[in-house]
């Protein structure tokens, strides 16, 4: 009778022991990523900010381009949004008042560095190096006239 | 801020843009010579960086044009100074568009040519001060940034813009830059008309 009573708390010990390991092997960390938000910045060139303006987000799938959403930046030119699920590729169209900016990106590639364009003082000289140029032949050619005379 | 980008006006007003500006460029080019160029390099110049010098107005972002001071100072020859000025911004700064440039041109060069005219017939009037540049100067100024702002508001207008938000970001946005360069433009055809005459389209009769 002993036996059988230690035996049937053997059982009940090895039962509950094998309810209790899937428990245990289940404190496996999960991970995953989503990015549940997108940032779009507008701003005019020399860096103020482009608030209340138009903004429209399309969606590109499969090559194929939809409306997602609309709206207007806030007052420091940004625009958050959720990205639609499954698509990765957006176009962004910022819009006022005759000023225009596009942008196409996809989520999985990364955000392009701000600075990508040709650094402000550089297009100054170039500009100026093209006028000097212009400035320069003609001076040189309207010398020669008066030399000729 | 009147540098219209590409994709918002209708192509035919675009277009239109390009029609007008040709014309009046193929005009202006045959009343050059070649002892002009050199002046219009420099003017072009002062033209071409105005638009960096920028400023928060408002709602908006706004910049200086100078289109007054190139009528001031160029005459007719304003026009080409202000294309080459507009091209120069378009490909360099990515300022405004490039199928507008010939609108671009326009809605700048146009007033500047109307603010030479002011200039023009101010340099003949008698209104009982020394220094008729100074004033009238200002106006032409004054006037050209006016005219441009006017010029922009119409065509966004036309193309669709709801009407308040184009004269609340655009009009009232450039009262400011109406009135610096007026005061610019003033000092400065002043200042040629003691220092350096020659840079000034119109001599006072005297």
């Amino acid at each position: 009778m002993r036996i059988i009573k230690s035996l049937s708390l053997l059982v009940l010990v090895l039962v509950l022991c094998m309810v209790l390991i899937p428990s245990v092997s289940a404190h496996r960390v999960q991970l995953r990523e989503l990015i549940s938000e997108v940032e779009i910045k507008a701003w005019y060139g020399g860096g103020d900010p482009m608030p209340n303006a138009d903004v429209e987000i399309y969606s590109i799938r499969d090559e194929q381009e939809k409306l997602y959403l609309e709206g207007k930046t806030d007052e420091n030119g940004l625009y958050y949004f959720a990205p639609e699920l499954g698509t990765t590729s957006y176009r962004v169209v910022v819009e006022l008042t005759g000023h225009k900016g596009e942008l196409e990106f996809d989520l999985t590639a990364g955000s392009q560095p701000e600075n990508a364009e040709l650094p402000l003082y550089l297009s100054v000289l170039v500009g100026f190096g093209f006028l000097a140029g212009i400035g320069g032949i003609a001076a040189y050619l309207s010398a020669r006239k008066m030399k000729a005379q | 801020m009147v540098h219209i980008s590409d994709g918002i006006l209708a192509p035919w007003i675009w277009g239109s843009g390009w029609v007008i500006t040709a014309a009046i460029l193929a005009y202006t080019l045959s009343k050059m010579k070649i002892d002009d160029v050199p002046k219009i390099s420099v003017i072009t110049a002062a033209v071409f960086v105005a638009s960096l010098i920028h400023f928060q107005a408002g709602p908006t972002s706004v910049h200086l044009i100078l289109s007054g001071f190139a009528g001031v100072t160029l005459g007719i020859l304003a026009y080409p100074c202000i294309f080459i000025a507009v091209v120069m911004q378009a490909f360099l700064f990515q300022h405004g568009g490039v199928t507008t440039i010939g609108i671009n041109t326009v809605n700048m060069g146009v007033p500047a040519l109307i603010s030479f005219l002011i200039f023009k017939a101010g340099m003949k009037l008698n209104v009982g001060i020394s220094k008729n540049e100074i004033l009238f100067g200002a106006i032409a100024g004054g006037t050209a940034v006016a005219l441009a702002v006017l010029l922009l508001a119409v065509e966004l207008l036309v193309t669709g813009e709801e009407f308040t938000e184009v004269t609340t970001f655009v009009v009232a946005a450039h009262i400011p830059v109406i009135l610096v360069e007026a005061i610019f433009t003033g000092v400065i055809a002043g200042f040629f008309a003691i220092v350096k005459p020659e840079m000034l389209s119109i001599k006072k009769r005297l």
